[in-house]
């Protein structure tokens, strides 16, 4: 099975801070990881790198994507060989409005526009479309106009920072459909499903979202990996305090 | 006459000018005008860029002043009279004694006065009737096609009692046509319960100066509309549009879109006067600065019971040591209640803002682009197409640099 992410050896700063240590990350193609850590750990800033966010900078390490080295690529580069990002806390853009970006993106697909009528439709976003991206939005409207905006691009590996986080239990169901639309199988492809990192600080999504695998993030470095069952389990039965003790325990060793 | 020559007086602001090498009076007589579709490619590939069609169609009129003469009229309804201004002149007498440098001063400054000494004025009159409400918009075209001469016009509008007009003014120099200037005078008198929508776009060469004047009068639950679009940087513009709602009820609103270059000095005003019990006004000018000088300029003076808004905001992108936008906003409240506010902002694009449109495959040129369009059309109610279109190209021009 080919990779589609692997990290190497990745030290990032930001702002001459450097904020992870050494990371690596390797999920092969079709499966879904997750992503626990305390809060500042590095778990966002791991994606954003991954993006391609220009103010996260690789000092060391490489990210390949499908095997290709896609350290040096810009984020347009990166979005169109099929890597996407629901953020947690996306910016507010005055006078863009929603139907502005998928219009964009209908634009590189035309054949789609009833297809994405209808997955507007069903997410309950269509009183969006005329708003100012991400202006007035509650969490949960956040987390949904993300996650339509990757439904609609189809990424082949999607990373979704948070997308339990602020969203009541009625709407986490509806996002965790989604996330689960996204993840679904490829077309034509009846027994590959899409790949994803799934950052979660409480990991209510992964009771939704299946995760073949999850890693635990401390500190700038993934400290613990493991199946995201067991891992989600002793961190919710002993906490992240715990969590902390036994890698650090770990590492002393 | 108040005005003797035309070093009489002194311009109020701006650069000064020295055109005294240019042309200033025609060199070849007023010859007969043609059709629309007799316009050379060359030139229709200009007005169509600024809005004005020749195939008319969707237009309840055509004007085309270029350089010194009248080269087409078109007055397609009943509704709308439209001659060229010398001829209109001629024809009513009431004209001059009302309108003619009525809403505009004669004596404003230097270029009103060159504008009045020109041997056969020039420019667009149009009446709207009593009670009509035109549905297609009359367009306008002030036209350069040589270098070096001085383009004067001189244009009345004049809206009758409960009428509408949408009317398009393009302003351009043709292609290669880089030097020139133009000295405009505007007056337009809305009638009561009257509405006028002036869309106004300008394209000049690199190295144009640009003096418009312009006058609007407003009587009671009129209401004035200015849009007012540049979308290339001429050398200089300089302007400080004036309106006066005297009527009860009156409104104006300004929406005013400015790109800078490098090697531009643009300075857009003003001002509002609100006479008129209940009347209000709201400018809102934007601009997006990519070298050169922009001063963004609005007052507006409250002289009854009356609310009031200007905002003046400007994006800056990449504009070397010398450019700058210079906003100032002001206000003049001379009634206890005149209710009047302002605001100002200048900044530049925010880079999470562009990454984050990287992030859904768009390049970075078209994520400034868009950005830059939504900065821009933010606070105009109702685009038309016309408007539209020209948003849509300056947001492009501007993210892509001077390419």
């Amino acid at each position: 099975m080919t990779n589609i992410l692997e990290v190497k050896d990745l030290c990032v700063e930001v702002d001459g801070q450097k904020l992870l240590h050494g990371i690596d990350l390797t999920i092969p193609d079709g499966e879904i990881h997750a992503l626990l850590g305390p809060n500042g750990c590095g778990k966002t800033t791991l994606m954003m790198v991954v993006m391609g966010y220009p103010e996260y900078r690789v000092i060391q390490g490489q990210i390949l994507f499908n095997g290709e080295d896609i350290t040096e690529l810009d984020i347009t580069e990166r979005a169109r060989l099929g890597i996407g990002i629901s953020q947690q806390r996306p910016p507010t853009i005055a006078g863009v409005k929603l139907q502005q970006v998928l219009d964009f993106i209908i634009a590189q697909a035309p054949k789609r526009v009833d297809e994405i009528d209808g997955l507007v439709r069903a997410v309950h976003m269509e009183r969006f479309l005329d708003r100012d991206v991400n202006a007035d939005l509650s969490g949960g409207e956040i987390k949904r106009s993300e996650l339509l905006q990757l439904l609609v691009t189809q990424p082949r590996f999607a990373m979704l920072d948070e997308p339990d986080s602020g969203v009541d239990l009625e709407a986490l169901s509806l996002v965790g459909n989604m996330a689960n639309a996204l993840l679904a199988k490829e077309p034509g492809q009846s027994e590959h499903r899409k790949s994803g990192l799934i950052i979660t600080h409480t990991g209510q999504i992964l009771d939704c979202v299946h995760a073949d695998k999850a890693h635990i993030m401390l500190n700038g470095q993934i400290g613990c990996s493991g199946p995201s069952r067991i891992l989600l389990d002793k961190i919710r039965k002993y906490g992240y305090e715990e969590c902390i003790r036994c890698i650090l325990r770990r590492r002393e060793e | 006459m108040k005005v003797q020559n035309d070093r009489s007086t002194e311009n109020r602001s701006g650069p000064d000018l020295n055109p005294d090498h240019f042309l200033t009076e025609p060199d070849t007589p007023r010859s007969a005008m043609i059709s629309p579709d007799q316009v050379a490619p060359v030139d229709r590939g200009v007005m169509a860029s600024l809005g004005v069609y020749m195939t008319g169609e969707d237009r309840a009129g055509t004007y085309i002043l270029r350089d010194f003469h009248p080269l087409c009229l078109v007055a397609g309804s009943d509704d709308v009279e439209l001659l060229p201004i010398a001829d209109a002149l001629m024809r009513y007498d009431w004209l001059r004694e009302k309108y003619y440098w009525r809403a505009v001063p004669i004596d404003l400054d230097e270029y009103t006065a060159r504008c009045a000494l020109a041997s056969e004025p020039q420019g667009y009159f149009i009446r709207v009737k009593k009670g009509a409400k035109v549905s297609f918009p009359v367009q306008a075209c002030l036209y350069i096609s040589r270098r070096d001469i001085i383009q004067t016009s001189h244009n009345v509008v004049i809206l009758e009692e409960n009428s509408e007009l949408h009317l398009i003014t393009g302003c351009a120099t043709g292609p290669g046509v880089g030097t020139g200037t133009h000295l405009g005078v505007s007056e337009c008198y809305i009638g009561k319960h009257a509405k006028l929508t002036h869309t106004m776009i300008h394209s000049w060469g690199p190295e144009v100066e640009v003096r418009p004047r312009s006058g609007t009068i407003v009587e009671d639950r009129g209401t004035f509309v200015s849009n007012y679009v540049s979308l290339r940087p001429a050398k200089s513009i300089q302007t400080d549009p004036c309106t006066w709602l005297n009527g009860e009820g009156s409104s104006a609103k300004y929406s005013t879109i400015i790109l800078g270059a490098r090697g531009s000095t643009i300075d857009n005003g003003g001002t509002v006067y609100l006479n008129g019990e209940g009347s209000s006004a709201e400018l809102a000018h934007r601009a997006v600065c990519t070298g050169g000088r922009i001063c963004q300029k609005g007052l507006l003076i409250g002289n009854a019971p009356c609310r009031a808004h200007v905002d003046c905001a400007g994006m800056v992108l990449d504009a070397g040591e010398d450019g700058f936008i210079e906003a100032v906003p002001g206000l003049r409240a001379l009634h206890s209640d005149a209710r009047m506010s302002h605001e100002a902002s200048i900044g530049k694009i925010a880079p999470e803002q562009v990454a984050y449109l990287q992030s859904r495959g768009m390049e970075e040129r078209e994520a400034i682009s868009l950005i830059i369009r939504g900065f821009l059309d933010a606070d105009i109610e109702g685009l038309s197409p016309e408007l539209d279109a020209r948003i849509a190209e300056i947001s492009k021009l501007a993210g892509h640099g001077e390419e």
